[in-house]
């Protein structure tokens, strides 16, 4: 019985699979905390989402300028890598791309679209990519795509 | 001295841009000091140590500063650590007292802010000697503490332990590095995603992603909305600003400070802690605690006094131990690793110099902050009024460059930015609590390290409990940690169910 006892005490971490031994203990623990909250909140949350009590989205989301900004950020990554593979070295991917992306994503969080507004977008989606491609990556040497 | 000699006039003039910038940052509601330096990081890439150092702890001020500018004039906490300075700081701008309350929360935020950087000189030193002593199990177990922590102080006890155990095993992805002892095989990953996260994913682009971009995606959900109003920012209809109203504050302004750096210490708890905690603290021990909240001085004071009080609290851990007091020092980790600098217990001892040029920054920091906000208050203010539209765009730009740059061009960083915006986006909505997340993202890997090494060492478990008088401690801290979170959650229970 006290061997047992000490035999559980006793720990040999095999070298060729030691790198599991910390994730296994991970997760293991997230899976007994993720079954006890699921557990203890099932119910209430199934309740909650059934009486309309728990909204995923805020109350009057904006699914219309969430949907396009979820879509416009990734075409900019896409867009900088793919002008930038097309135009190397020179930072052209990150310039050539921000340019309109900060000009739609301005335009779509702008409320009113007067004329001074549009004006004030414009010139701003022309002037910060540049000052930023200008000062960071030919001043400061910063890598760009 | 030999550290005067590289206090270039580079040195200073990159401390106040930061603190400018940091301001104009804080002052912008939804935008945090956090935001601010994860922004404003790829400038430091091409900077020396000293130079880079003093922009960021610049940024850092300026940021926790600059919140309470929008708490004050449009009633929204620019960073979550200025909550308490709604509380009366509105209620004086709405009397025409704009300008008293944001010269009384800037003086306020300069006795909290150099109250902590003393601290930080005098007590970092003297807890990393004594964390120098550490082996791999103390080590272990100050991870173990510092996770137990902030776990234990977020909303849901259990939600916050499986999001730092969460953020612990994000940071396993990725091969099991060589260098730390480990065999160089991949886990926790298909095989395709191999040259992508053979070194698992970067802290920055993380760290970028869960405070940066999740922010637009939430505001951009929201509507992206304006939320300043011109004809709010009226400031100086009412009583003007005298020295005199800190005649009998002296002993909150010291005990507030003492609060913000304390907690500034607690690994990950954050500044809307520190806030609340002095805001109620000095409500239980005013002569007038029913005027509390409808514009008195003595609130304004408790709460930036306590928050900027956290700036210097939060580097005590980070450079003494190691492991980042809040958000903002995670991100500044971060930058350390980009200048090859390892934090922990034998940074002081190694970059003495280093050492001496942050408390300098620092210190140097506040005054700009100070001087700044004191004089051009005016000013500052109207930055409340940028239109998001302008600012958001600009924002995600700026993240990119960060990401991209982190390890010299790696497409895979900026969509790693992407992945953890969403993420920290949904994080949000189902209850996973992001700062227990990062943390244990952060402190994953060594925590992975000290484990495994310890029970390699000793060949049993109960090394971990029996190791030291000072593991002993440490478990006696764990223990204490989660019962006091437990009476606090039980007693927040009965009081709500009472006001109910």
């Amino acid at each position: 019985m006290f061997d047992w006892f000490i035999s559980l005490n006793s720990v040999t971490i095999d070298f060729d699979t030691s790198h599991q031994f910390f994730p296994r203990i991970i997760m293991t623990l997230l899976l007994v905390l993720g079954s006890l909250i699921l557990l203890a909140n099932i119910r209430p949350v199934w309740r909650a989402i059934r009486s309309g009590r728990y909204q995923f989205f805020v109350r009057n989301a904006d699914f219309f300028r969430l949907l396009v900004t979820l879509v416009l950020i990734p075409v900019y990554f896409w867009s900088m890598d793919a002008i930038g593979e097309v135009l190397p070295n020179m930072g052209l991917g990150f310039l050539l791309a921000s340019i309109p992306f900060v000009f739609l994503m301005s335009m779509l969080y702008c409320h009113e679209r007067t004329r001074r507004n549009i004006t004030i977008i414009t010139a701003n989606a022309v002037i910060a990519p540049t000052v930023v491609w200008g000062v960071l990556y030919h001043l400061f040497l910063v890598s760009m795509p | 001295m030999e550290f005067l000699e590289l206090l270039s006039p580079a040195f200073f003039l990159l401390a106040a841009a930061g603190a400018i910038i940091g301001i104009v940052f804080g002052a912008i509601p939804g935008m945090t000091a956090t935001m601010a330096v994860a922004v404003c990081l790829p400038l430091t890439y091409t900077l020396g140590l000293q130079e880079g150092l003093a922009l960021l702890l610049g940024l850092y001020v300026g940021g926790i500063s600059g919140g309470l500018v929008p708490a004050i004039l449009l009633n929204i906490p620019g960073t979550p650590s200025s909550i308490t300075t709604t509380f009366d700081g509105y209620p004086m701008a709405q009397r025409g007292e704009a300008e008293r309350a944001l010269k009384i929360c800037i003086v306020a935020s300069l006795v909290g802010g150099i109250f902590s950087a003393l601290v930080l000189f005098f007590f970092a030193p003297v807890l990393a000697d004594f964390a120098i002593k550490f082996s791999y199990v103390e080590k272990f177990l100050m991870i173990f503490f510092a996770l137990t922590v902030i776990a234990s102080l977020s909303k849901n006890i259990v939600m916050g332990v499986f999001s730092g155990l969460l953020g612990v095993l994000l940071s396993l992805i990725g091969s099991y590095d060589v260098s730390d002892g480990g065999n160089g095989e991949y886990r926790l990953m298909l095989p395709f995603m191999e040259p992508y996260l053979a070194f698992g994913f970067s802290l920055l682009p993380v760290l970028i992603g869960l405070f940066g971009i999740s922010t637009i995606i939430e505001e951009a959900e929201k509507g992206a909305k304006e939320s300043s109003q011109e004809d709010k920012v009226n400031l100086t209809k009412g009583k003007p600003f005298r020295f005199s109203v800190f005649k009998g504050q002296v002993g909150n302004l010291l005990r507030s400070s003492s609060i913000g750096t304390f907690i500034g210490m607690l690994p990950g708890i954050g500044g809307s802690a520190a806030s609340i905690l002095a805001y109620t603290q000095q409500k239980n021990l005013s002569k007038q605690p029913h005027k509390m909240g409808t514009g008195e001085p003595e609130g304004l004071v408790a709460s930036e006094s306590a928050n900027n009080g956290l700036t210097g609290g939060a580097l005590i851990p980070l450079l003494s131990l190691g492991i980042p007091g809040d958000s903002t020092t995670a991100v500044l980790i971060g930058a350390f690793t980009l200048q090859g600098l390892q934090v922990g217990p034998l940074f002081i001892g190694e970059n003495i110099d280093t050492w001496y040029s942050m408390i300098t920054a620092l210190m140097f920091a506040n005054v700009v902050m100070f001087v700044v906000m004191f004089y051009a208050i005016r000013y500052i203010a109207k930055v409340v009024l940028i239109p998001k539209f302008i600012l958001y765009p600009i924002i995600v730009m700026m993240c990119t460059v960060g990401a991209y740059a982190i390890n010299y061009g790696i497409m895979f960083d900026v969509w790693t930015l992407f992945i953890f915006g969403v993420a920290g986006w949904i994080f949000t909505k189902i209850g996973i609590e992001v700062a227990p997340l990062v943390i244990g993202f952060i402190l994953g890997g060594s925590a992975e390290v000290y484990f495994v090494k310890s029970l390699e060492s000793y060949g049993e478990y109960t090394v971990l409990f029996t190791k030291s008088p000072i593991a002993m401690v440490l478990w006696g801290l764990i223990v204490l940690s989660i019962v006091v979170s437990f009476m606090i959650h039980k007693k927040s229970k009965q009081h709500s169910g009472e006001s109910k």
